[in-house]
């Protein structure tokens, strides 16, 4: 198959990524938290110069995708990654521009235009990475001056930036909000492991509880989420009612206890699934000639289906975490705490910044779950060590 | 030696194999034959008792199987399946070593033996060891699957339809390959196929099935000779049969010892079948070939009559 001449790729990201630049606002201007911020675009924002610089970046990287060669893609991949790296700066800049004496209380907001430019610079970065098929390791490598570079600006030169200043409001707060988090998922996904692969086990032993077993966790799927957290509040503040040491160990009808069954309950059906198919799927051959060189049938499943199985049952691992991730944060509303703490919160005081506080860490926190695993899952593929 | 007494396998109401005696000697090839559920795979699994039997008994060595350990009788058993089976997540030498490892060997010994049969099978060690089996064309990897079942050198092979998925010139490779491997090492071999081409070339003792019976057994010439029933005939080809009984004789063995007339220019070598020196006179429109040998030593005559068998005018 004969690739193709051009990248298509590239120029239509990178004219997403000019008609935002050029055409939507770059941040907003508040004069204090309450009141509405006002939209500000990029010429205005950061001038000739800096509108000018941007636009010629892009648009270098969308002409190096015509007749590519890895040559070309490696400097397209330094124009992005600088690009990358600038986009914080030019945040600081526009602050730099917008201070007012008059006002210090003003706040800087993101605007569509920079989230955008960010969003699809990423996408290029992917694209690129795809394109001169470095191993994973080089694209998270590459990662890393851009992460410095927007550690660096927040921590010097952004300090009117709204999301900043929600964050410095309650830092204590976030990092807790954020092992809080973790620990919730954490939990989660240890108990759906360790339930899910029992209950393939079972699944595969008496083949009579496939068609109950999924249709139980079928059905558990097609609960609303906040629904089931409501199911789960009665019997559980019985149980803590009555049960003296569930009590104690801090079960109520709200709190912990039903964000951690909810999410065990979601988690269970693509954790026993992944694990039961791939646990069915190995090549029947390899099982056969397994069992007729003299493997005992314990040497089978250790040697040969669960190793076989890994990767698949990684894959479960991967969707249910990130899926736990983001179902943590609605277990919120039932006073599970966590990131979407801040996400309700903010919703409340119509104060947008302090969602973002909540979502981008969950977002973070997910992207990073789903490239591990993924990865681990790719090294753990047969003979895919090489 | 495997024998099997009356062997009989049911599955719930349905019979797979149904009461077949049959005696492989050591050192011996034996084909079983037939069209796809006639029950040779069957038969075969029953022998290292991945299928146990329902009735009768198979002995291996004057033992009936069931006297074994399941697990012990397989490692003395090699076992090669159609599919390769080999462990995708096992590089090729891991692979090679895996019954010597279930026996408990020492890895020097192990790592040895490997070498031994990478080398035997014809598998540059510092080529294949660590490669994995997607990376292998299919003969190279049915190459890895012998030699995994020769590992820990088994009396006994069991080989099922080892050569069906592969392309005919790599199938037609490794049946040299099989041949030569057995004229050094003498295994008693069970081997499946519904190839009736494969089965004429490598058995000593063919066996041909059909719906879970035996209908008959015997040298692949005796076969060829007197089919006992029309399907066995249809296996063999029908009127094609006698050409394949031309390519199971050599040419030494039809042709006039250096007789005194030697003015035929086609040649053919002492060692091609009857029937590659037929398509040769085919070729040649010739009805007489000089027999070679291989310094290119004329050796002998092959003519029309002496091909055919009909002697009485020579």
């Amino acid at each position: 198959m004969e690739a193709p001449r051009h990248n298509r790729v590239l120029p239509a990201l990178i004219l997403a990524a000019l008609v935002a630049w050029l055409g939507a606002d770059l941040v907003s201007v508040a004069a204090n938290r309450i009141v509405p911020g006002e939209g500000i675009a990029t010429l205005d924002a950061i001038g000739w110069g800096g509108m000018l610089a941007g636009t010629l970046a892009m648009l270098s990287v969308a002409v190096l995708g015509f007749r590519p060669n890895p040559r070309k893609y490696r400097i397209a991949m330094a124009v992005t990654v600088a690009t990358l790296m600038a986009l914080p700066a030019v945040l600081a800049l526009a602050a730099a521009r917008q201070a007012d004496s008059d006002m210090p209380q003003a706040r800087l907001g993101i605007g569509p235009g920079f989230w955008v430019v960010l969003f699809v610079m990423l996408l290029a970065m992917i694209e690129l990475r795809t394109r001169l098929g470095g191993s994973r390791l080089n694209g998270w490598a590459l990662m890393f001056p851009v992460l410095l570079s927007w550690w660096l600006c927040l921590s010097w030169w952004l300090e009117p930036l709204a999301l900043l200043q929600e964050f410095r409001g309650r830092s204590d707060q976030f990092v807790a909000a954020v092992l809080y988090h973790l620990a919730l998922v954490g939990a989660a996904v240890g108990t759906s492991l360790l339930l899910g692969v029992a209950l393939a086990l079972a699944m595969r032993r008496f083949p009579a509880l496939q068609r109950a077993g999924f249709g139980v966790l079928n059905f558990l799927q097609t609960i609303p989420s906040l629904a089931l957290f409501g199911l789960l509040l009665a019997p559980l503040a019985w149980l803590a009612a009555n049960v003296e040491w569930l009590s104690a160990i801090g079960v109520r009808g709200i709190g912990w206890a039903p964000a951690l069954i909810a999410l065990v309950g979601y988690s269970l059906l693509p954790m026993v699934r992944n694990t039961f198919v791939a646990l069915s799927e190995v090549d029947p051959g390899v099982i056969d000639s397994a069992r007729g060189m003299g493997m005992s049938r314990g040497q089978v499943f250790l040697q040969v289906r669960l190793p076989l199985a890994l990767p698949v049952m990684l894959e479960g691992v991967r969707i249910t975490t990130v899926q736990a991730i983001g179902l943590a944060a609605v277990a919120a509303l039932i006073g599970a705490g966590g990131l979407g703490g801040f996400i309700f919160q903010g919703l409340g005081q119509a104060a947008m910044d302090l969602v973002l506080l909540g979502a981008l860490p969950i977002l973070g926190m997910a992207l990073v779950a789903d490239a591990l695993l993924g990865a681990l899952s790719e090294r753990l593929r047969p003979g895919g060590a090489k | 030696m495997i024998e099997l007494f009356d062997v009989t396998k049911r599955f719930g109401e349905e019979t797979a194999v149904d009461g077949i005696s049959l005696r492989v000697e050591s050192g011996e090839l034996c084909a079983l034959v037939g069209t796809s559920g006639c029950g040779k795979s069957t038969t075969l699994r029953m022998i290292n008792r991945l299928i146990e039997h329902s009735e009768g008994e198979i002995h291996i060595d004057g033992q009936p199987i069931r006297r074994f350990e399941e697990d012990t009788l397989r490692r003395r058993i090699g076992y090669v399946i159609q599919s390769t089976g080999l462990f995708p997540h096992w590089t090729v030498a891991r692979n090679i070593g895996l019954v010597p490892r279930l026996l408990k060997w020492s890895p020097e010994r192990i790592e040895s033996r490997v070498d031994e049969l990478m080398a035997l099978l014809g598998l540059p060690r510092e080529t294949f060891a660590d490669k994995y089996p997607d990376q292998l064309s299919g003969g190279q990897a049915q190459r890895v699957g012998v030699a995994r079942a020769l590992a820990a050198d088994p009396d006994i092979l069991l080989m099922d339809e080892p050569f069906g998925a592969l392309d005919p010139i790599t199938r037609e490779a490794l049946q040299d390959e099989l041949r030569e491997l057995q004229a050094r090492l003498h295994k008693t071999i069970v081997f499946v196929t519904h190839d009736m081409d494969e089965a004429l070339r490598l058995a000593d003792k063919l066996v041909v099935m059909d719906a879970g019976r035996i209908v008959q057994q015997g040298t692949p010439l005796e076969l060829l000779h007197e089919p006992a029933t029309p399907f066995v005939e249809s296996m063999l080809g029908g009127d094609d049969r006698g050409l394949k009984e031309a390519s199971l004789v050599t040419v030494g063995e039809r042709m006039l010892a250096l007789g005194p007339r030697l003015n035929a220019t086609a040649r053919v070598h002492r060692d091609a079948t009857l029937r590659q020196a037929l398509a040769v006179m085919f070729r040649e429109h010739a009805d007489r070939l000089t027999v070679i040998d291989d310094e290119d030593i004329p050796v002998g005559e092959l003519s029309l009559q002496r091909l055919v068998g009909n002697t009485r005018h020579e």
